[in-house]
């Protein structure tokens, strides 16, 4: 059943490509930006690169959260998928689909900008790189899940598309520290497994209670 | 809470429900009974809550009190199977704009039948109920293409696609050419041959469609 | 046992609450206000000065700062308690006093943050330091604000409270999550702290749990309070409401 409403998510959102593509321009640009805004040298731009890379990671992934629920919400789809499978099933294809579409590619475009911010400058090869994208792939998944109860519990609210960011930016906060002191701590050559480990962590807990909460907020928003 | 109580009614029975929408009641302490093999008409003023009547029957807005019952089970107990057996048919038609049409009605139809049917025979189904209504070849047409009538249309293909066994349908026969309506009529009139149970509301009433109950709906 | 359980439902009563808290309110207000007077009076006097780290005087400002960052919390993990009680048993009035601990939590949290950097500005040199326990305050003050701006977002009041209390819940389980990763944060990058661990000089401890327990009680009664404004503005067509209001019964055959 997840498989049947997760393929009409990918679907229906590779349509509207358009909409998921700009995100992900806009992490690149936001990341590009701060050359400009403080200074082109390796060694400085090296040092911002965890905290930068993972702020512009953070925004580009509420920013295509909406479109997986405003619609459905807008046009009934939503409702009948509440009536004819659970909400948990519904809350789990959306966010899955949010990350496949966001978070992998994400995950996969890290590697350019961690060029742009000279991750690697000074380094015999590209170890920090791998760190990064390490870090983004157990980083975003929880992000989505997050998100999911953010955005479900705003549905029915009056549509202020920066309110889901009001609300979820706090509860990101762990997982930015985490994930950009991940970048950080390799950068410095020390060990970077106990904040992996608690990115994990966070991942487990949020996969058990994220979505049923999304589950309940969407049943709330729709009822 | 509903201790076990001897619920004599089959089909869709709703017990003591109070419906209310944004703080205002709309209905208190109503008791109605759809049996199997009946259409009842839902009537009544704009406003008046037919739709959050509806709406909470088909299990999607809370009651603040009462219990509603499929079969003698409470709906929202697994065992009741009522999500399995009801189509509800809302004003918003439920369609993706981006997907055609095929891809909208094998959708549902996927999801009700849980992926137990044979995608060949289906799709043929699905030629077959759109040349009926008179939308035939337009299958790989995207939803956002139709015109409003024919967007209708596809909405209520649904119901020869999806078995079920009630249909809880807001306003089905607004804006449908004659010939459409004669068609859901006597659609309507098979499925409740068959012991399907059918609530409807409209505007006016139905000639080709003969009803077993009517149930008002009306402001204090 | 089951009285207990009796209280408990009657408290779901919209009239019973607004009448019981209608007579606990003014015992309330009188335990604060002597609580106060005499908390204020040992902390502004009859309490030693600092000297260990040169603070004098200003170390006056902890009988007012600890009490507040204490009740910011404690007020949120009321929110959340209340909250559940609303989703599970379904109870308006549950959902009417999460609204109503809302707001004073959230100025609780203000006046932890204010006074923190008032205390700050002699100790540290600026008004504002990221240490671990003032950057999960303010952590905290974005989660009250937000279920405020949640709950204010919807025309529909019943979605407001359900889609409030699962925000409150989500939010009180991450609160542990918040501080531990932030004092983590705060260490890794040797921050300073605001006050020291460590057991308190007796002379410090009376003024503090005093004022403690005058916080306590101003808070009781600012929630008690919104949450009577809360149930009229809840009940405003229920005939009890009206007579209240009115001051006349509304009886049919009455002048």
């Amino acid at each position: 059943m997840i498989l049947t409403l997760l393929k009409r998510e990918l679907k229906v959102a590779r349509r509207n490509w358009i909409g998921l593509a700009i995100p992900l321009l806009f992490f690149i640009i936001v990341v590009s930006l701060f050359p400009f805004a403080v200074s082109p040298e390796a060694p400085v731009l090296q040092k911002l690169a965890p905290g930068v890379i993972w702020v512009a990671a953070l925004l580009a992934m509420l920013l295509s959260l909406e479109q997986f629920y405003r619609s459905d919400y807008q046009d009934g789809s939503l409702e009948q998928l509440l009536l004819m499978s659970s909400p948990t099933s519904v809350a789990i294809s959306k966010i899955l689909a949010h990350w496949l579409l966001t978070g992998l590619p994400l995950v996969i475009l890290s590697p350019l900008l961690a060029v742009l911010m000279q991750i690697n400058y000074g380094s015999a090869g590209s170890s920090h790189t791998w760190v990064l994208m390490l870090s983004l792939v157990l980083g975003t998944p929880t992000l989505c899940l997050l998100g999911a109860v953010g955005m479900s519990l705003t549905l029915a609210a009056s549509r202020n598309g920066l309110l889901v960011s009001i609300l979820i930016i706090p509860l990101y906060v762990p997982i930015l520290i985490f994930g950009a002191s991940t970048v950080t701590a390799s950068l410095e050559n020390m060990r970077y497994n106990g904040e992996l480990a608690i990115l994990g962590a966070f991942l487990l807990i949020a996969i058990v209670f994220a979505p049923f909460a999304s589950g309940r907020a969407l049943k709330i928003s729709v009822g | 809470m509903s201790q076990s109580q001897d619920i004599q009614f089959d089909g869709l029975y709703a017990h003591e429900l109070t419906v209310s929408r944004s703080e205002q009641v709309l209905l208190e302490d109503a008791d109605l009974h759809l049996a199997p093999s009946t259409i009842t008409y839902l009537y009544g003023e704009n406003g008046a809550g037919k739709t959050s009547l509806m709406r909470c029957l088909a299990g999607l807005l809370p009651a603040d009190h009462g219990v509603v019952y499929w079969n003698k089970k409470p709906i929202s107990h697994p065992d009741s199977g009522y999500f399995q057996d009801l189509i509800f048919l809302a004003h918003s038609l439920s369609m993706k704009n981006e997907l055609t049409i095929a891809e909208n009605l094998r959708f549902y139809a996927n999801l009700r039948l849980k992926g137990r049917v044979h995608q060949k025979s289906l799709s043929n189904d699905i030629s077959g109920v759109l040349r009926e209504l008179g939308i035939g070849g337009l299958e790989n047409r995207m939803f956002a293409e139709l015109s409003a009538g024919q967007q209708h249309k596809v909405a209520l293909a649904r119901l020869m696609l999806e078995p079920a066994k009630i249909w809880i349908l807001d306003e089905p026969f607004v804006n449908l050419d004659q010939k459409t309506r004669g068609w859901l009529a006597d659609k309507t009139l098979a499925f409740k041959e068959q012991g399907g149970v059918v609530l409807f509301t409209s505007h006016h009433h139905i000639d080709e469609l003969p009803v077993d109950q009517n149930v008002g709906v009306e402001h204090e | 046992m089951a009285n207990a359980w009796r209280w408990f439902h009657q408290l779901g009563s919209p009239k019973y609450l607004f009448q019981k808290t209608g007579q606990w309110l003014p015992w309330i207000w009188g335990a604060t206000l002597i609580l106060l007077a005499v908390g204020l009076y040992y902390s502004l006097w009859a309490s030693p000065i600092e000297v260990r780290q040169g603070q004098g005087h200003t170390v006056r400002i902890m009988y007012v700062h600890v009490p507040a960052a204490a009740l910011s919390m404690i007020a949120y993990i009321a929110m959340a308690i209340a909250a559940t009680v609303g989703l599970v048993w379904k109870m308006k009035m549950a959902f009417a006093a999460v609204r109503s601990i809302a707001p004073v939590g959230a100025a609780m949290t203000f006046l932890a943050l204010f006074t923190g950097s008032v205390w700050g500005k002699p100790t540290w040199g600026t008004w504002w330091e990221w240490d671990a326990r003032m950057t999960s305050e303010l952590l905290l003050l974005f989660l009250y604000l937000g279920y405020i701006a949640l709950h204010a977002s919807f025309s529909d009041r019943s979605k407001a409270d359900k889609a409030g209390a699962i925000l409150a819940i989500v939010g009180v389980i991450n609160i542990p999550i918040i501080y531990l990763s932030v004092k983590w944060w705060n260490t890794l990058h040797q921050g300073y702290s605001v006050t020291e661990e460590g057991a308190l000089d007796p002379a410090f401890q009376t003024p503090l749990f005093l004022m403690l327990g005058a916080m306590y009680l101003l808070f009781a009664a600012l929630v008690i309070m919104r949450l009577r404004a809360e149930i009229i503005l809840r009940n405003q067509k229920a005939r009890w409401v009206t007579e209240w209001a009115t001051g006349q019964s509304t009886e049919r055959g009455d002048a």
